[in-house]
């Protein structure tokens, strides 16, 4: 049993990958600003600014002429056009966007277990997204429209549900009715409006579920999609015509990517194909889904020593415990935790004071415990900071790959802990006490934490006073956080050999003699006054 | 924490740039769906089929068993006519498929939409559908009864029998078939439908008015 859940197979190479790319856009713009840790909720933003333009351009779409009611959208350079550019492009971004979230999940094994809701709502909204985009493409009824149009049709109509074949409505022997594109455009808004209800079902099993990217992000790619629009508006593809083949057409990868495979296929081999692929992706949490030698076991409560106070409630980021009336005749609440929503991510750990809640092994007091022995250790040299160093982030990977070394800086200790977040503060106080020069807690970037909240609550507790907080008496100067990714190795032995200089500098002052003013400076007379 | 450097970020922000150029570009990427000269013959039409059917005259008994609004001298049992369909350009056949009416039981109407794809040029085209299946002749009216009662059935028969024949008249006709020259241009579709008010195949290549 691991309190780590580790990536393996399959996942394992997608998160090499992944940690790969984090670490490069880190370096370039900074973990804050890393649009790879805000996929889920640029998907979001993504939606809100298809929504916004998706109403503009309802405004002047006509159901009885809709290549000629989009042309004129088209047309106008000032309301028109770049709007419609926006509403495109963020349509593609949003697929981008939700593939990197699906895969970041996945790589970080977070498919499974009580994630099982998040990961199968979330597979069906990607679903969901595409089929919003082809009623979209089909809406405008150019060429390309119509091409989605006669495949999805003749896919359909493989399938023994309709006597009458929905093909034999683009055949040209008959107007297309005004109810096609009706029908075409109540999925348009309709689809959507269940996203909102997918999302909300997404997110639900989480507490504080973040929703939206930060600010500056979300401007920056706001920007971009009003740029890219102005700078390479959409063109206006020639009218569907059920007589003519077009020579040309212009095809969006993000939702068509399966066409050019598609067409060539029989239907039989494209339904299997795609049910294959659903069916596995649904079917994910099946078979990433660890057995019971590796999963952590849930949290814990030892009754004798919570206190009710409710912070573990407040943190705990999947919303598993609640407070109950106890029956032991003490007025105070008791938290219990419900193990069928517990991921066993230790948050309770770090924010319970009297340490009265963990995972089995993981409480404050086995982390005191574990700490105790780690100092103990003969090769404890004195005054040496001390890094303790996420097993997820940072401090993951090295042990893997047997560098241990190549993370810890000359001069500091290297201490692993399965989260940052769990940690409890009394274990930095600890080990400044037993003679660490100082304690460095390297977490990951508060948007890559697979516990949701570790780095924000460690934060609060050890500079805001949140409940479970870091003593005042702990001198802050030798204590920081710092945060890097599984693959920010260079920024992670850059922050340590800062905080290292930091702490030899407070070292050199301690060492000073103390000044004597007598001895240095020679006494002025004070002149009295008469 | 080390901080990005100046450079760093206009790094970044021209990768962001060339991201969202790649997604423009891939959001209208040219594709051409169809092969060079090509052209494409297409068959639409729907139809009632003929009924393959037998009737027979229902016993005092099984009409006794109806509410008298409902009482049909003769039922008729059976399914849907199959028909053959064959294209041909210039003799060598193209397609060749039968063809039965919609629905689990074959009792829908026939709908058929077949897509073949040809190179351009002039070609005789010969395209037949033709019925499979024979449906026997109406015996029902035989055997009357004679008086005054047989008056009144004979009335229901005669309007039972006028039905029968209205649908077999809406049917499609047994035998339809199209030859003609064409000349087939690159990237036209060529539609072949079935005219119910000339009960013949046409073709067309506009729209429909």
């Amino acid at each position: 049993m691991s309190p780590v859940i580790r990536p393996r197979g399959l996942e394992e190479r997608c998160r090499r990958g992944l940690a790969a790319a984090d670490a490069l856009v880190n370096r370039l713009v900074g973990w804050r600003f890393n649009p790879l840790y805000q996929s889920g909720t640029i998907v979001i933003a993504l939606l809100l600014i298809l929504l916004v333009t998706g109403i503009w351009l309802l405004l002047f779409y006509r159901v009885g002429a809709p290549w000629a009611s989009v042309a004129r959208i088209t047309e106008d350079p000032w309301l028109g056009n770049w709007v419609r550019g926006v509403h495109r492009y963020a349509s593609d971004a949003a697929v981008i966007a939700a593939v990197v979230h699906l895969l970041r999940v996945f790589a970080q094994a977070r498919s499974w277990g009580p994630r099982v809701l998040a990961w199968v709502s979330g597979v069906l909204l990607l679903g969901m997204l595409l089929v919003s985009g082809w009623t979209g493409f089909v809406m405008v009824w150019d060429v390309f429209g119509q091409l989605l149009a006669l495949e999805g049709a003749r896919l359909l109509d493989a399938l023994p549900i309709l006597s009458e074949p929905v093909g034999r409505t683009f055949a040209g022997d008959r107007v297309i009715p005004d109810a096609f594109f009706f029908v075409n455009l109540f999925l348009h808004v309709v689809v959507p409006l269940g996203m909102g209800l997918g999302l909300w079902i997404h997110v639900s099993r989480v507490a504080r579920p973040t929703l939206l990217p930060p600010r500056g992000l979300l401007w920056t790619l706001t920007a971009l999609l009003i740029g890219a629009a102005l700078l390479r508006p959409l063109a206006m593809a020639p009218e569907a015509s059920p007589f003519a083949l077009p020579a040309e057409v212009p095809l969006d990868w993000f939702y068509a990517f399966w066409l050019p495979l598609g067409r060539g296929m029989p239907e039989a081999a494209a339904w299997g194909l795609a049910a294959g692929v659903t069916l596995a992706l649904l079917l994910a949490p099946r078979w990433t889904r660890r057995g019971a030698d590796d999963r952590a076991p849930a949290s814990e409560v030892n009754p004798d020593l919570c206190t009710g106070c409710t912070q573990c409630s407040l943190d705990c980021p999947w919303e598993a415990i609640t407070m109950v009336s106890r029956t032991d005749g003490r007025a105070e609440l008791l938290a219990q935790v419900d193990p069928k929503l517990c991921v066993s991510c230790g948050i309770c750990a770090g924010s319970c004071a009297p340490m009265g809640i963990g995972p089995p092994g993981r409480t404050g007091r086995d982390q005191l415990a574990a700490m105790r022995a780690w100092m103990a250790a003969p090769d404890r040299r004195a005054a040496e900071p001390v890094v303790i160093a996420c097993e997820y982030g940072p401090g993951g990977g090295a042990e893997r790959a047997g560098r241990d070394g190549r993370l810890q800086a000359s001069g500091t200790a290297l201490y692993r802990v399965p989260c940052a977040g769990n940690l409890h503060t009394s274990v930095i106080e600890y080990a400044i006490r037993a003679g660490a020069g100082g304690v460095l807690v390297l977490a990951c970037p508060p948007r890559d934490c697979l516990n949701r909240e570790g780095p924000r609550w460690l934060n609060e507790r050890v500079y805001h006073d949140r409940e479970a907080e870091l003593q005042a008496r702990v001198d802050r100067r030798r204590v920081a956080i710092g945060h890097a990714g599984l693959g920010d190795r260079s920024a992670a032995r850059e922050t340590i050999a800062e905080f290292r200089d930091r702490i030899q500098a407070l070292e050199a002052i301690a060492a000073e003699p103390e000044v004597v003013l007598d001895t240095e400076c020679e006494p002025v007379p004070v002149e009295e006054k008469t | 924490m080390t901080r990005p450097s100046r450079v760093g970020r206009v790094v970044g922000i021209a990768g962001a740039a060339a991201l969202t150029l790649g997604i423009v570009e891939l959001s209208q990427a040219p594709y051409r769906p169809y092969p060079e000269g090509s052209a494409r013959l297409r068959l639409a039409w729907s139809a009632r089929p003929e009924r393959i059917e037998t009737c027979r005259r229902q016993t005092e008994e099984e009409l006794a068993k109806w509410p008298p609004h409902m009482r049909q001298l003769v039922v008729c049992e059976g399914t849907s006519a199959r028909y053959r369909l064959e294209v041909r350009r210039d003799g060598a056949l193209l397609l060749a498929d039968t063809v039965r009416g919609a629905g689990a039981r074959h009792d829908r109407p026939l709908y058929l939409l077949r897509e073949q794809e040809l190179s351009a040029g002039t070609m005789r085209l010969e395209i037949r559908f033709t019925r499979i299946d024979h449906p026997s002749p109406d015996t029902a009216l035989a055997d009357l009864e004679p008086g005054a009662a047989a008056q009144v059935r004979q009335e229901q028969e005669r309007r039972e029998a006028a039905q029968r024949a209205r649908r077999r008249e809406e049917a499609i006709p047994p035998a339809l078939v199209l030859d003609s020259v064409v000349r087939l241009e690159p990237r036209v579709v060529l539609l072949v439908t079935y005219d119910r008010t000339r009960q013949a195949l046409v073709i067309r290549s506009r729209p429909a008015p």
